[in-house]
């Protein structure tokens, strides 16, 4: 099979190469000189001569240089940011200078169609959206990714907690996994990059869960920060994110949960240019559970012991403490500080980049900084190759505290569910009262946050090199050979500590416990492409066909040092040392092959590829899976008025998921020791070695169109995806010796609208009213599930499923539950009744984002409103609090309802909350300021403005933020509130200046 | 031109081809074990055996003797531990009686994969491969010796060796079990006495004395004796006898010895407090709150002629230094622990576990002797263990007694002499159908007649949960009569 792939591949390429015959007689040269409306030169504009198959780049000054066929011929300009213009050059005509329109719906993007082929988005076949960078990094966001917030149609945008640095869940049409990986693939200059979310080791001191586990319940509740936060996204040129399996499939088994395309900023020829932007902001508590006020009966009442409660009166009456204020009241400082510098001549170009950025953090001792740098050198030369390097490094830090679930006393955000108002635990003359019975394992978080530490460093670089050979190019014809490869090198540090002297350490065995974690990633891939454009005068076929390299590692440590000595922090100074290693590896080798045609007038896009794959992470590592996309589209031009274009596309495509490392792996469990000898024994979990990867099958239809003479540009997209393989964990007979095993057994499906909206409702010479909408919703449903349990057997008994890892903390609080024909992030509980029943599910019934953006003269008002419908999270925060009788209104009929359902019912319904929340995520007013004050300090232009993120949240959810989640990126266990790091809201003061 | 490109892409398919074959290099794997054994990677898989055979086997005591009224776990934070045992249901979906199962099938898996790996072998002689195997199987039946033991009429599943993938291994009669289990021990046998002089790998303390293939046979034929004995009291095919006589012939293989002084030597499970190594928690310190014994062992014990309690209950018990009494289970304070695994009257998490003891095999010969119609030597030998071990009187009973009242006799010996050693009151109450002669013990209580089949395995096979027709105490599938 591989081999016969391989021989089409050579025989594909050299085809390619026989068609060598050199064609165009009589050509010539247009040049001439391409500006933007109101602005300077345009490089890196993209100019092909219609009908042909020449084509050029604008450089120096925008200029540019094509052949082109004797007599008239028309050229095509093309730049991302800028609209796409046509320009007959009659016969007797040497050249043409012309002027660009900004694109603000990005309308006239490429669309990435593979490795290294694109379209044009109006003529593309497939959903995708694209962002340009900056008017994502206008808003300061903790990470890359939480900046998409609202923009991206069919993206659920989440974050995990309102921790500084980041940690958020990017899942693109639906829960495709239940046991699977759940991000996207980041692709950053066609560098596969890690999003890894790698633990702490956090969970050893909150003992969140338990680290034998052959689920890893604990490293996933240690709210990790996932690793594209790495990336400084003022660095960004433009977002692509592809979303369809039709589009993904290029992606083979990495592609299921959508790929977001990160092309950095480059250099353009001319003088060159630098940007300096200055940030300074600060944060505060945005929302969060408050406090009940106990009157001294209500107290007795409640904790009984007379003497005690007494000792807390202060003038006969119990005082009220707002403890999370005291905690997370802290208003501290942020600040970003970016340099930008670009330019280029005679061939070479460069853009370099430089950033530094601090975000405090609420809670003391918290916050979270980055130290970036970049070099993205371009390089052409001898008029057919094109070099390009890409570097970047960077160094994030993190200092994130305790939080999240525990079962210590060390998450502070758990703690302060334990404590009654009354109880002081601020410092008096630097001593930390003990809050003793009324608290949980004596645990004062203040003394927590101010002694114990939660640090983090990562240093990454990622580079990749690009080369390109334009080695054939006729009037008809062209071959260019692309190669690309980079590699990502990650290396993550946490150091934890929680000294002796805590006093929910005391309560430990050993107290005092210290955390040494280490990761290493390493994810090297490369591709080698032959793309062979052929052409008449009605039509395009664009051929491209190549192979690609992956191999990525990750490599975990951790030392858990316990019984420390008073004052130390290695965790050698202890009385006992426990250590941990990880190391995966995988590697995929793919081949394939696409065909893109353009005909009709440029108004018909045909397209079919496929992509084999073999992959180390599957049991049979010599099949090549084959991974087919086909799409169609037909375009409408003029349809609905004058400058008006319609298209209609279909596609079909199918992706995978890879299985995880080790899946397929049968261990032995090592370190037995009996009689002084160490042994093997069987592990607990039986691998499957024909374990294969999860496969989506999709079909997706959409209407994209432009109208209003490009004021307006509406993208809908509907699709219907099927997931079978689906991996679940089961349970095998116990006689078999094993009690867990995966095994590809279960089919959903995941269904939804996606529409993107853009508007100019209004458009004058000073002022601009500009729309932007983004509509997702989805409904998915599991179709079969062939477990080995009697429920399965029979197809109409509807308790066939099971409770997946990470489910919750029992009926009576609510857990997921992945069960046949339900949808599969339903949460079930028991009622008053004990009877289980269906209580809601996670995926709203839609999301809905609406930016508004007004500019008059120099001044423009922009705000984000971002309104989610419907939804549940498992809101174990609430009942922390009120099982612990302490929720504000726990003292009234509607928290008694509530206190009763945990402690007599076990009513899980009150638990389980809706998420519908209306936020207001950013709003932004800025001012360029007159030319006259940005000569002040010599810039050519000034920028001044002031922004506001995670302004308003309205919502009736309990405590903290509804967009939330206790074990991280999860495909299906998401909403699942435990204590979170609380939310801020941040204000900036920004100045950008060019020059 | 063509033929650069030609070479660029040969060199691509090369690199294309470069092994897939990554290995999982965080724990051993089976696969590799299997496929490429060497002698120190069998040796490590035969400690892993040792090990195995000991998991759960704590929990085995306690459990077997909660059911039997030996003792109690009266730990305050899981009330499962003593109310499924005490009063019942007990269930195959719970923490109690869904137990005692998964641990003995995976040391059966382990032991299984050690013998393929076995097979596969170039490093060992074939002599060395032979008591390798004979070891394998050995622990093998030692396994099923135990699950049977919990689970009786209502059989287990045997052939479980094949992959996963194949589907639950069937259920088979407990007869067939027995069966099973002795054909495996047959077959050890032979696989030992062709094994050399010595195992290829370390022998743990416990199994001093038995560290030799030709050693190891003696303990693998007191196995032998035990599931024929257990085999009789089951039936045997309708013929009782024939499995005590093959029981005689298992015990004079065996390491029997009618020395009082070598009652107490054995085999046994080793525990220390080692790094990586397993404690003995059954060990509770006389301050512990955990682990009590019963008062019936004191009430139901005979005298001696000194007026002193039989020897065996004074050796075995003491009073608690700290007393547990729990308002779910008033009836029965936690007042008496069991000294059997202290040392110096002071915990031991070091204590060694025996797994069968001289002292057993005489009084599985009297049984044998006995319904064989060597009722004077079996009374010999059954007065052997009560005049020594427990300092009384010789039994009354005589030859011409009916068998009823020997089995009174012989219960009575068994159950001090084992006391807190493996559930033998409980389990030997069953096979003689004397389960109601064990009082409860607590008011409401239940004496439950097997342990049921935990939920997980019933769930493989389709089958759901429901009492016992014969027991409502026992909630539990039936895979034999679905």
């Amino acid at each position: 099979m591989g081999k016969r792939i391989c021989l089409l591949m050579v025989a594909l390429v050299c085809g390619a190469a026989g068609a060598w015959a050199q064609g165009g007689a009589g050509s010539r040269q247009i040049t001439g000189v391409v500006t933007a409306s109101g602005g300077g030169p345009i490089s890196g504009v993209n100019v092909t001569v219609s009908g042909t198959a020449f084509a050029a780049v604008s450089h120096d000054d925008g200029r540019y240089s094509v052949n082109a066929p004797a007599g008239a011929a028309t050229l095509v300009f093309r730049r991302i940011g800028f609209k796409r213009r046509e320009v007959t050059v009659a016969a007797d005509q040497a050249g043409t200078d012309v002027q660009l329109e900004q694109d603000i719906f990005n309308l006239e993007a490429v669309v990435v169609t593979g490795q290294q082929t694109g379209v044009e988005r109006r003529n593309a076949a497939i959903s995708s959206t694209t962002l340009a960078g900056a008017e994502v990094a206008s808003i300061p966001a903790p990470a890359l990714d939480r900046a998409l917030q609202g923009r991206v149609p069919g993206a659920y945008v989440q974050q995990n907690s309102g921790a500084p640095g980041g940690g958020t869940q990017v899942q693109i049409r639906g829960s495709n996994t239940v046991v699977g990986s759940a991000d996207p693939l980041y692709v950053v200059d066609g560098v596969i990059v890690s999003d890894a979310s790698i633990s702490t080791g956090l969970f050893a001191i909150t003992a969140s869960g338990n680290p034998q586990s052959t689920r890893n319940d604990g490293e996933k509740q240690d709210d990790a920060v996932n690793r594209i936060t790495d990336l400084n996204p003022n660095d960004v040129e433009s977002y692509q994110v592809l979303r369809g399996a039709a589009a993904t499939s290029i992606y083979g088994s990495k592609g299921v949960n959508g790929v977001i395309i990160i092309t950095t900023k480059r250099g353009q020829s001319g003088r060159p240019q630098a940007s300096i932007t200055q940030r300074l902001g600060f944060s505060e508590l945005q929302r969060g559970p408050g406090t009940r006020a106990f009157t001294v009966p209500e107290a007795l009442d409640q904790f009984g012991d007379t003497a005690l409660i007494q000792s807390y009166e202060v003038n006969g009456v119990l005082p009220t403490y707002d403890h999370l204020r005291e905690l997370a009241g802290n208003k501290p400082l942020s600040n970003e500080t970016q340099i930008d510098l670009s330019g280029g001549s005679a061939g070479t170009r460069y853009f370099l980049s430089g950033e530094l950025k601090n975000d405090g953090g609420i809670i003391t001792n918290t916050g979270a900084q980055r130290q970036s740098i970049r070099a993205n050198v371009d390089q052409s030369f001898a008029d057919k190759f094109n070099l390009s390097l890409t570097s970047a490094f960077s160094r994030t830090t993190t200092q994130r505290g305790f939080t999240n679930n525990d079962n210590s006393g060390a998450s502070v955000t758990y703690a302060i569910a334990y404590i009654p108002g009354f109880v002081p635990l601020k410092p008096v003359n630097g001593v930390y009262p003990n809050p003793g019975g009324l608290s949980y394992i004596g645990a004062n978080p203040l003394q927590s946050t101010a002694l114990g530490h939660n640090d983090e460093t990562a240093i990454r670089f990622v580079g990749g090199l690009n080369l390109k050979w334009q080695a054939l190019q006729t009037e008809r014809q062209s071959l260019s050979i692309v190669g690309a490869g980079g590699a990502d090198f990650l290396h993550q540090k946490d150091d934890i500590l929680a000294p002796p002297e805590l006093f929910f350490e005391q309560a430990q065995a050993r107290p005092g416990r210290s955390v040494l974690n280490n990761a290493d990633g390493r994810n090297v891939n490369w591709n080698l492409n032959g793309i062979h454009t052929l052409t008449s005068s009605s039509w395009t076929a664009t051929t491209s066909a190549g192979i690609q390299w992956e191999d990525r590692t990750l490599s975990r440590s951790r030392l858990v040092g316990s019984g420390l000595l008073p004052g130390q922090e290695n965790v050698t100074q202890g009385s006992v040392l426990q250590g941990f290693e990880e190391n995966t590896h995988e590697r995929t080798v793919a081949l394939y092959g696409q065909e893109q045609w353009l005909g009709m007038d440029q108004r018909l896009m045909l397209s079919g590829g496929v992509r084999a794959e073999r992959s180390s992470a599957n049991g049979d590592v010599n099949k090549y899976y084959l991974f087919p996309s086909l799409s169609g589209s037909y375009r409408f031009p003029g349809l609905v008025g004058q400058g008006s274009d319609v298209k209609l596309r279909l596609a079909y495509g199918e992706t995978g998921l890879q299985p995880l490392f080790g899946q397929k792996f049968t261990t032995l469990q090592g370190g037995v020791v009996i009689g002084g000898n160490v042994g093997t024994t069987v592990g607990a979990v039986a691998g499957d070695p024909t374990i294969r990867p999860e496969l989506t099958k999709e079909i997706e239809a959409g209407v994209d169109a432009s109208f209003w003479s490009g004021r307006a540009d509406l993208e809908l997209t509907l699709y219907t995806r099927k997931t079978s393989d689906l991996l679940v964990p089961v349970t095998p007979p116990p006689s078999s010796g094993f009690s867990l095993a995966f095994v590809n057994g279960g089919a959903i499906r995941n269904q939804g609208l996606e529409i993107g909206l853009g508007v100019t409702p209004y458009r004058s010479t000073n002022a601009n009213w500009l729309l932007r909408a983004t509509f997702t919703s989805l409904r998915n449903k599991v179709l079969e599930l062939n477990l080995p349990i009697p429920a399965c057997q029979n197809l109409s008994d509807t308790t066939c499923g099971f409770r997946p890892a990470n489910a919750g903390y029992g009926l009576s609080y609510g857990e997921f539950f992945v069960q046949r024909g339900r949808p599969i992030t339903q949460i079930i509980g028991v009622d008053d009744q004990g009877n289980t029943i269906y209580i809601g599910q996670v995926n709203p019934k839609f999301r809905l984002a609406v930016t508004n953006e007004f500019t008059y003269h120099r001044a423009s008002l922009s705000f984000m409103w971002d309104w989610q419908d419907g939804g549940v999270a498992q809101n174990q925060t609430l009942s922390l609090y009120d099982c612990n009788v302490l929720a504000p209104d726990d003292g009234q009929p509607s928290g008694q309802a509530r206190v009763d359902a945990c402690l007599n019912t076990g009513d899980a319904r009150p638990f389980v909350q809706s998420t519908s929340f209306l936020k207001l995520r950013n709003a932004q007013f800025s001012l360029d300021l007159p030319e006259r004050f940005a000569a002040w300090f010599g810039a050519k232009s000034a920028r001044v403005s002031v922004e506001g993120v995670n302004l308003i949240t309205i919502t009736n959810y309990f405590g903290y933020d509804p967009e939330v989640s206790n074990y991280g990126a999860q495909s299906i266990t998401r909403n699942i509130d435990l204590g979170p790091y609380p939310p801020s809201r941040q204000f900036f003061f920004s100045i950008k200046a060019g020059f | 031109m063509r033929t650069r490109l030609f070479a660029a892409l040969a060199g691509l398919l090369v690199v294309g081809a470069c092994s897939f074959d990554i290995l999982n290099t965080n724990q051993p794997t089976q696969d590799d074990l299997i496929n490429n054994p060497t002698r120190d990677k069998l040796a490590a898989a035969a400690t892993g055996l040792f090990a195995s055979a000991r998991t759960g086997i704590q929990g085995f005591i306690w459990r077997l003797g909660s059911m039997g009224r030996e003792g109690i776990n009266l730990s305050g934070n899981n009330q499962p531990d003593f109310i499924e045992p005490y009063f019942g249901p007990i269930n195959g979906g719970g923490s109690f009686g869904g137990t005692q199962w998964g641990d003995r099938y995976a040391a059966i898996r382990s032991g299984n994969i050690y013998l393929a790996a076995l097979a596969n072998d170039n490093d060992l002689s074939a002599a060395e491969k032979s008591a390798s195997s004979g070891f394998a199987k050995t622990l093998n039946a030692l396994a099923l010796l135990y699950i049977v033991e919990a689970r009786a009429q209502l059989g287990a599943p045997v052939d479980v060796g094949h992959d996963v993938a194949a589907g639950p291994a069937p259920f088979v009669s407990e007869d067939s079990v027995y069966g099973y289990m002795l054909g495996l021990l047959t077959s050890a046998q032979s696989d030992l006495a062709a094994g050399g002089s010595g195992f290829p790998f370390p022998v743990p303390p416990g199994f001093a004395g038995f560290d030799t293939p030709a050693t190891f046979i003696l303990f693998n034929r007191a196995l032998a004796a035990k599931v024929y004995s257990l085999r009789a009291t089951a039936g045997c095919g309708g013929n009782a006898a024939t499995c005590y006589t093959a029981a005689l012939t298992a015990l004079a293989g065996s390491f029997i010895d009618p020395t009082p002084a070598a009652f107490s030597s054995g085999v046994f499970f080793d525990y220390s407090t080692a790094p990586g190594d397993a404690q003995n928690t059954l060990s509770d310190p006389p301050t512990g709150l955990t682990f009590f014994a019963l008062q019936d062992n004191i009430t139901d014990a005979d005298t001696q002629t000194t007026g002193l309690k039989d020897q065996r209950v004074l050796d075995k018990l003491m009073p608690a230094v700290d007393t547990q009494l729990l308002s779910a289970i008033a009836d029965i304070p936690g007042e008496l622990k069991f000294t059997v695994f202290m040392t110096g009257g002071a915990a031991d998490p070091g204590h060694s576990i025996p797994i069968i003891r001289d002292e057993e095999l005489v009084l599985l010969r009297a049984e044998a002797e006995w319904f064989t119609g060597a009722k004077a030597a079996a009374l010999t030998d059954l007065n052997l263990v009560r005049q020594n071990s427990g300092a009384l009187p010789a039994s009354t009973v005589g030859i011409g007694d009916p068998d009823a009242a020997f089995v009174t006799a012989l219960l009575y010996e068994r159950r001090f002499s084992l006391l807190w050693e493996q559930g033998t009151r409980w389990i030997d109450a069953r096979r003689f159908g004397r389960l109601a002669g064990i009082p409860p013990a607590a008011a409401g209580g239940n004496v439950v007649s097997v342990m049921p089949i935990p939920k997980s395995e019933c769930d493989a096979i389709g089958l759901s949960l429901g009492p016992l027709s014969t027991d409502p105490n026992v909630v539990t599938c039936t895979p034999l009569a679905p």
